[in-house]
């Protein structure tokens, strides 16, 4: 087994230590003197009260789920809207929300305020004008965003940093991958806008921590 | 002074060696904390075997300082540091004997041998990392400890065990401060990887694991009054451990690990109850609900990470977890106190090896699932720019 090994590996090393510390052996701990601190101790060291708390215990077994997120409240942009649930298109790439006023959640990822990376898409502009995310590239550093739960709770970040990247090299880990900070990333697009395509060439990505 | 960069350790990346730092440092906290705690309640024996398990720490921690930047700033480490631990070791002393003026005495040794080692790393990071920033976060370290041996002495067993637990993730957030700033800016970034983060977290949880389970189940070893504050403790591990699988696999995911989780904490105690007890039927019947928890949760996790970890192999490490655990205790019921210490160093070692498997495997599950590329989040035209 490949750790297992690293493992022995790392205890033959530590054995070679243990063999220097017996070398040298440290002084004999002293005796302290008689105390309030150690008669409470050795007063408690064969405690039945300790015993039976022992025999009653058991393991936490509630698992306090996070509430699915709700609404997107970014008091800096004016933005208070619902959100959407958002999941991976056929071909791979993330789905957008139908609504261009109406931001979505990635909802196989996080949910906002649990460990690793929440994603929330919204658009910057529809044919027809702004949309939810027109201002986020205006963001600044340290605004408040908020999410709303389905439990009427409400989780804060604050905005650390924002990137301007192509989409054809979007970073897909540092926005998606697990780690196990919460942690909150808002994306529309920006940058040029290449109209033979209709799309922009850039994603613009907020990135912000509770 | 440090004369260079970290560098690799055979075998070994210089990301490995700073994880290695913070996995070393949250245990020296801990080491330390059960060493002034024999301290207070006068079990010399106990805290001769603490105090050499603290020396280890230190050697390894040496072997770290070394393999980054060499004999000779590890020598000036390993001086100061030992004289850091025994300070907290003084400290314990003056609490015991209701000695003030020893305690202020350490007290002040420590403040002193904190300002050099937060001189010592600023100076290694090459200016990466601010001398009072380094000075503030082994100061905030040295006021854990003490703190946590005040309300130990105290009985004030619920703040201890907060504060034990407080101390071990701040010392862990010492080692990811550090490796972030004493490796080279190319491999400091390394650690900014999601890959390298969920696995410092896992260490970080797991080894959390370890240590408070092994202070509960010695706790329950000795019938000592702090056992429900220590368990209490490591419940809050126990929710941390199965928010990460909830996150990571979902609630249905996170609902049955805790639940296997739980069984596998209760059969520990349990274990452990019957030792005290001296129950031998209730002894094997905790034996026989781990072996069946070990098989359980292997097949639970090679099941949610889609065979990336081969669940045989899985089992035969919680197997080996397991032991470590339940011998440690015998060895706590026997008074044999250096192979129960040494058993749980080993313990808390194995849990890295794991922690690192598990991060790849958890990683690579959950990455293949992700979208691919850029958003289509806009189609007017008319973005600011």
């Amino acid at each position: 087994m490949r750790w297992r090994a690293v493992t022995c590996a790392a205890l033959a090393a530590t054995a070679v230590v243990c063999a220097v510390i017996a070398a040298a052996a440290p002084a004999p701990v002293p005796a302290a003197p008689s105390s309030e601190a150690s008669s409470e101790a050795s007063s408690g060291a064969s405690s039945g009260a300790a015993l039976s708390s022992e025999a009653s215990f058991h393991s936490v077994r509630s698992y306090a789920d996070v509430a699915e997120p709700v609404r997107l409240r970014i008091p800096t942009l004016n933005i208070d809207a619902p959100l959407t649930h958002l999941g991976v298109a056929p071909d791979r790439t993330i789905e957008v929300p139908t609504d261009f006023a109406v931001p979505g959640w990635f909802d196989q990822g996080p949910r906002p305020g649990q460990p690793g990376p929440a994603v929330i898409l919204g658009h910057v502009d529809s044919k027809a004008g702004p949309a939810v995310f027109y201002r986020l590239s205006r963001l600044p550093v340290g605004a408040e965003v908020l999410v709303d739960r389905a439990d009427g709770s409400t989780v804060t970040f604050r905005v650390r940093s924002t990137q301007h990247v192509a989409k054809t090299a979007f970073p897909t880990d540092l926005v998606y991958a697990p780690t196990l900070e919460p942690s909150l990333r808002l994306v529309t697009c920006g940058g040029a806008f290449d109209h033979t395509r209709s799309s922009y060439v850039d994603n613009v990505i907020v990135y912000a921590d509770p | 002074m440090p004369g260079g960069p970290l560098s690799s350790t055979a075998g070994q990346s210089p990301a490995d060696v700073a994880l290695q730092l913070e996995a070393l440092l949250g245990q020296h906290s801990v080491l330390v904390a059960d060493m002034m705690r024999s301290r207070i309640r006068n079990d010399a024996d106990f805290a001769q075997a603490a105090s050499t398990a603290v020396t280890r720490n230190t050697d390894d921690l040496t072997a770290v300082v070394k393999a980054m930047f060499g004999d000779q700033a590890a020598a000036a480490f390993r001086g100061t540091w030992s004289d850091h631990t025994t300070a907290f070791f003084n400290y314990a002393r003056g609490l015991a004997a209701g000695d003030n003026a020893a305690r202020e005495d350490a007290r002040a040794q420590l403040v002193k041998f904190e300002s050099g080692l937060g001189d010592f790393f600023a100076g290694a990071s090459q200016g990466r990392l601010a001398p009072d920033a380094a000075r503030s976060a082994l100061t905030q370290h040295v006021d854990h400890l003490l703190r946590q041996a005040d309300e130990y002495a105290a009985r004030d067993h619920d703040r201890a065990a907060d504060d034990y637990r407080t101390a071990y993730s701040h010392a862990f957030g010492i080692g990811q401060t550090l490796a972030a700033t004493l490796l080279p800016p190319a491999e400091a970034a390394k650690l900014d990887q999601p890959s390298w983060r969920l696995r410092s977290e896992l260490d970080r949880l797991l080894g959390e694991h370890i240590a408070l389970a092994v202070a509960t189940l010695r706790a329950g070893a000795s019938e000592s009054p702090d056992f429900p504050a220590a368990a209490a403790n490591l419940d809050k591990n126990t929710d941390q451990l199965t928010a990460a699988m909830g996150a990571l696999f979902g609630p249905a995911a996170g609902t049955q690990f805790m639940t296997l989780w739980a069984d596998h904490i209760d059969a520990l105690v349990g274990y452990t109850t019957a030792v005290a007890g001296n129950d031998g039927a209730g002894r094997q019947a905790a034996l026989d609900k781990l072996r069946g928890f070990e098989g359980k949760l292997a097949a639970f996790l090679g099941a949610a990470t889609g065979s990336r970890i081969p669940p045989a192999e899985l089992a035969s490490a919680f197997l080996h977890h397991d032991q470590m655990l339940t011998q440690q205790v015998d060895a706590m019921a026997g008074k044999d106190y250096a192979r129960a210490h040494e058993l749980a160093y080993g313990a808390y070692q194995d849990m890295f090896g794991l922690a690192k498997q598990l991060s790849v495997a958890f990683g690579e599950t959950v990455t293949a699932q992700l979208p691919q590329g850029g958003a289509e989040t806009g189609a007017g035209g008319a973005a600011p720019r």
